[in-house]
């Protein structure tokens, strides 16, 4: 571990731009040919067209999947700058980077234009259609507005927050002029007025992203789920949506951390005490899964109206029910008996198997509910469900997608970290300035300043 | 930049003990007034016992009026304890140290607010209604439903207020040495009981501080079971409209911690401003509560917002009658209107401002208002949602609360104010340890000109 | 009575009181030099400090054992009442199964939490060694502000433990059965 500011930036950027090495370009290939070989998956679904819904569940999930991990990602940077802490640090980039996987998932998302029928089916929906002069495809143009919004928002925080690192990474090697890294930094020279500005440009604009991430989930959740099942009256999912995507926003990020501390060689900024700070988040997050769950659930349960009843048993019970079951045991069950013991958030490996477990239990949870969702799609006009479908099984292309989908995030992220410093220089500075340690009496202590 | 006073721990015993030590000369005229209050309203319950509901406001087919309002209403006040003490606890927040206990001690007197407003008078004849509660009868082997949400509600409540009650005691043990070091004859020998012989060793200090960490973790829970259980009284049945959402337990739950942190804040001005307690709450403390609040509100308010979108989304006539009757028919169009505003929109942008943050008269009138408001919520989900019951029912009732009713809740809030002021007397209402514990871990950085405000870590 | 049982034991305590922790801490390194057993002395102290600010060893508790226990208890009695109430009455109420889970998991897990947080408090009691009938050398000064060395030893060496606290700088020394 480098002690003074100075140094603590020279070490950054030398870690930066260290040549990569063949294990890197290897495995960008292998990613490359698999989100190849997702577009071919794409193209094998795209023959039957955008009209038969029901066959179109695990590409609609693949983006929920998607949205909810890369965009519930940037919040962990978001919601501990606004409580100050000082641990997630060498995290905040991390978890900023994932919107540029977000544009990604607007790509995923161009598609879902076609997928969703517009409102004419007489389905049930928010937007008062056939009251209200609304336009038949609202849900459409609603969702891709606040969802580029949402995505501009985050690369607009994560550009905020790169601008005094590449201003450092300009000053200290050779990027040449004119070239885009260069305008990046946008004229950064680091006075006192540029440091104001960039803090609140950050904090309100977080406010911002969490607000219009709520919002999304919301448009989604409800137009691209809820209203295509018939009878499925639950006020709590579009909160429930919101809460999983930042569930797995945090597992995605200890995932992505792990690796960046053991391929990237991290060690000295990706300590336990990260792991631990995020462990303690899970295990949060995975109490307040079964919350939210149990609220909806009991509700429905209790009141057994008939079309109570089928919604119940269309995305819990009946064809998806071992879907279910998985996903329980790993959102909820797993990490809550896990994280809350002390020895095992206190570990490197302790929260990275847990975050697996979350990070799977949050696909197959995406899977059980659009899957279910899509498969009545030819029911959608009626008061409630008729009869529930049997279980649709993902076909050879709806793997191939998924698993290119999922390649192309990895991609997109690995790339992005060649270009840009995967750990905040600039805030790893800042640390050195309210981190100190001092004798108290017999022992050493750490005081850690809180600015205003 | 922030207030900060380095004091000595004579100088804290001094100032904080000053309430249990003498006796302030409001005090006792204050006392009587709550006890006077509290009578009156007992003697109106006892009335009632004598003549049955029918002196009530209650009819078919508003089954549930001022008293249910009432419970829901002082069990969201009872969140206030948690949310500040466990959530600030665990998040190591410096501000929480001098609120925590005044907080605590607020949950177990509306908790018992909260019991006395539903189970014991609600019911009308209590000794009926509870004993399928508590105990069981196992002579008959008749046993309680527990497919029922009334059961559920006891079971929660019950837990939470042995919680918090155990909290506050065990929190106490160190305050009540200091004041066994500073009291002679039977009150030393009294005090000296309830502190258990505590000495401040190591092992004592380190067991008080785990324990606040712990028992923060395992309430917490408690306390969200709480009012979503509650909320299930309302929202398992398919009976009422309005009632019947999956939001209720969440939005409950943030209204809850809405009502509950303004009480606190409002608690806070009246400390500095009673007890002249400035050196330990300052106005920083009142702005930092004050930012936490407009955070809670505009949550509750998104929860309202769902609320609202969902029970439209369903497009059901009987529903949407519910809605015109709070919304456009007097005399709950005009209650909804002050709900809204005193809830909302009155208070939140008036926290924007700085100087209503650090003001302590704008802080206690906004967070009146934001608790008359929230009054009002109860209300209007609970009486309009019971007038209009569906296509089939002809008793449609309306609803005037009697002066009986009145007497009975009036008691119930000279009882919180009872038990806050003889709590006073006895015991520290600010915890002396963790202000001191506070001063010890606090310390400064310097940077160029600037000092930064620092706390130590282990 | 605190002479006669002490007397008894063999056992005598006495209290050194110092105005700063340095002294204090001091004092601790004088006694550990002197020979006496690390649990023969302690600090007392009117407020928290970090672990180890004395030099002392940092206390070891088993606090977390206990929640775990009134957890386990807790759930046992939840569930036990749940399922015996519903099947010992088996009437259908609401159209809901004679054992319903859902309402089980309630009342279970209220059952479970408040026995986790009574043994909590029972093991936050305990651990603490709490309640302690004879308080043995202590002064009210210690909520006040003083550090307190309190000593507790054989009757023939707590002369030597005066003597230890003196010459660290105590600015009292108080034996356990001295009146006020």
């Amino acid at each position: 571990m480098v002690d003074s500011r100075d140094a603590v930036q020279k070490y950054l950027i030398g870690r930066h731009l260290e040549p990569r090495g063949s294990r890197f370009f290897i495995v960008s290939i292998i990613l490359s040919v698999l989100t190849i070989a997702g577009i071919v998956g794409f193209v094998l679904r795209f023959q039957d067209g955008f009209g038969q819904g029901d066959l179109w569940g695990y590409y609609v999930a693949l983006f929920a999947f998607i949205f909810a991990a890369a965009g519930g990602a940037p919040m962990v940077a978001i919601s501990t700058r606004i409580a100050k802490a000082h641990w997630p640090r060498s995290i905040s980039r991390i978890s900023e980077l994932f919107s540029i996987v977000s544009l990604f998932g607007i790509i995923l998302f161009i598609p879902m234009i076609w997928i969703l029928p517009d409102m004419e089916d007489g389905r049930r929906t928010l937007w008062f259609f056939g009251k209200l002069n609304v336009p038949s495809n609202l849900p459409h143009i609603l969702t891709t507005l606040g969802l580029v919004s949402l995505v501009l928002t985050g690369l607009f925080i994560l550009w905020l927050s790169l601008m005094p690192d590449i201003r450092f990474l300009r000053d200290m090697s050779n990027t040449k002029k004119g070239s885009w890294l260069y305008n990046l930094s946008a004229g950064w020279i680091g006075s006192s007025r540029q440091w104001f500005m960039q803090r609140h440009r950050i904090g309100i604009l977080g406010a911002f992203y969490f607000m219009t991430l709520i919002f999304v989930h919301f448009l989604i959740a409800v137009d691209f789920s809820m209203t295509l099942v018939p009878g499925w009256i639950d006020a709590l999912y579009p909160v429930t949506q919101a809460h999983n995507s930042l569930q797995v926003g945090v597992a995605t990020v200890v995932l992505t951390m792990f690796a960046v501390r053991y391929f990237g060689h991290y060690q000295d900024y990706l300590t336990i005490d990260q792991f631990r700070g995020l462990g303690k988040l899970m295990f949060a997050l995975s109490l307040l899964w079964f919350w939210f769950w149990f609220s909806s659930f009991i509700v429905l349960w209790y009141g057994a109206k008939p079309s109570e009843k089928s919604v119940l048993e269309l995305l819990m019970t009946g064809p998806y029910i071992w879907v279910f079951i998985a996903a329980f045991v790993l959102l909820f069950v797993v990490p809550l008996f896990t994280m809350i013991w002390n020895p095992l958030r206190r570990s490197i490996w302790g929260p990275t198997i847990i975050a697996g477990c979350v990070f799977i239990g949050a696909i197959l949870d995406k899977i059980r509910i659009y899957v279910a969702s899509y498969s009545v799609i030819d029911q959608a006009g009626l008061h409630e469900i008729e009869h529930v479908p049997s279980t649709i099984w993902p076909g050879f292309a709806d793997i191939l997608i998924w698993i290119g989908g999922l390649a192309g995030c990895v991609l997109v992220y690995m790339l992005a970290t060649r270009i840009l410093p995967v750990i905040n220089i600039w805030e790893q500075k800042e640390l050195k300035l309210y981190q100190v340690h001092k004798k108290f009496h017999r022992i050493e202590v750490q005081v850690l300043g809180k600015p205003e | 930049m922030q207030e900060h006073t380095q004091l000595t721990q004579r100088q804290i015993n001094e100032d904080l003990l000053d309430t249990v030590l003498s006796t302030p000369r409001w005090w006792l005229p204050a006392t009587l007034v709550a006890i006077l209050v509290f009578l009156i309203g007992a003697s109106a319950f006892g009335y009632m016992l004598n003549k049955g509901v029918g002196v009530t406001g209650l009819n078919r087919p508003v089954f549930w009026g001022f008293f249910m309002v009432n419970f829901v209403f002082w069990i969201g006040i009872s969140h206030a304890g948690i949310m500040i003490s466990a959530i600030l606890r665990l998040t190591q927040a410096e501000w929480r140290r001098p609120v925590t206990r005044a907080a605590e001690v607020m949950t177990v007197f509306s908790l018992m607010s909260a019991l006395m407003a539903a189970p014991l008078v609600h019911v009308g004849r209590p000794w009926r209604a509870d004993l399928w509660v508590f105990p069981y009868d196992f002579a008959r082997g008749i046993w309680v439903n527990i497919r029922s949400p009334f059961i559920w509600d006891p079971s929660a409540v019950m837990t939470y207020l042995t919680a918090s009650t155990l909290f506050v005691l065990v929190c106490l043990i160190p305050d009540l040495a200091v004041i066994r070091d500073r009291t002679k004859g039977w009150v030393r020998a009294i005090y000296s009981i309830l502190s258990l012989g505590f000495r401040g060793t190591p092992r004592q200090w380190k067991l008080q501080t785990v324990a606040g960490i712990l028992l923060s973790a395992l309430v917490l829970p408690v306390f969200v079971s709480v009012h979503s259980i509650v909320s299930w009284d309302f929202a398992a049945q398919i009976g009422p409209e309005a009632w019947h959402s999956t939001i209720f337990a969440p939005y409950f739950i943030i209204g809850a911690i809405h009502s509950g942190v303004s009480a606190v804040a409002t608690l806070m001005v009246i400390m500095m401003w009673v007890f002249k307690w400035d050196k330990y709450i300052t106005r920083d403390h009142l702005d930092s509560i004050a930012r936490l609040l407009i955070i809670v509100a505009t949550t509750w308010f998104f929860f309202f917002f769902l609320e609202w979108v969902f029970a439209l989304y369903t497009l059901e006539d009987p529903e949407i009658a519910m809605r015109d009757l709070q919304v456009f028919q007097w005399p709950w169009s005009g209650m909804f209107i002050v709900f809204l505003i005193t809830a909302y929109f009155f208070p939140v942008p008036m926290w924007l401002f700085k100087k209503v943050r650090r003001s302590l008269f704008w802080m206690f009138v906004t967070t009146i208002a934001v608790n008359i408001g929230m009054w009002l919520e109860r209300f209007l989900i609970i009486v309009p949602g019971l007038m209009r019951r569906g296509h089939f029912i002809f008793d449609w009732g309306s609803y005037h609360p009697s002066i009986i009713e009145i007497l009975m809740v009036a008691a119930t809030f000279a009882w919180v104010i009872l038990g806050m002021l003889l709590f006073t007397k006895v015991f520290p209402l600010i915890p002396l340890f963790d202000v001191k514990e506070g001063m010890v871990f606090r310390d400064e950085i310097k940077i160029g000109r600037r000092t930064i405000p620092a706390s130590i870590r282990e | 009575m605190v002479q006669v049982l002490s007397a008894i034991m063999g056992h005598r305590s006495v209290v050194g009181l110092f105005s700063d922790e340095d002294s204090a801490a001091d004092a601790l390194d004088a006694l550990q030099a002197a020979n006496f057993e690390s649990n023969e002395y302690e600090v007392l102290t009117g407020t928290p400090y970090p672990d180890g600010t004395f030099g002392e060893a940092e206390p070891v508790h088993k606090l977390y054992r206990f929640p775990l226990v009134g957890a386990i208890c807790g759930f046992s009695v939840g569930l036990l009442l749940t399922v015996g109430t519903q099947l010992g009455w088996p009437m259908v109420t609401g159209g809901k199964p004679i054992l319903s889970i859902p309402p089980m998991v309630i009342v279970m897990y209220e059952g479970t939490m408040l026995g986790a947080i009574i043994f909590t408090v029972i093991g936050i009691v305990f651990e603490s060694r709490l309640p302690r009938l004879f308080m043995g050398a202590y002064d009210d000064s210690i909520t006040e502000g003083a550090i307190g060395v309190a000593v507790t030893t054989s009757q023939d060496r707590v002369e030597d433990a005066e003597k230890v606290l003196n010459k660290a700088g105590a600015e009292r020394v108080k034996r356990g059965w001295e009146k006020d």
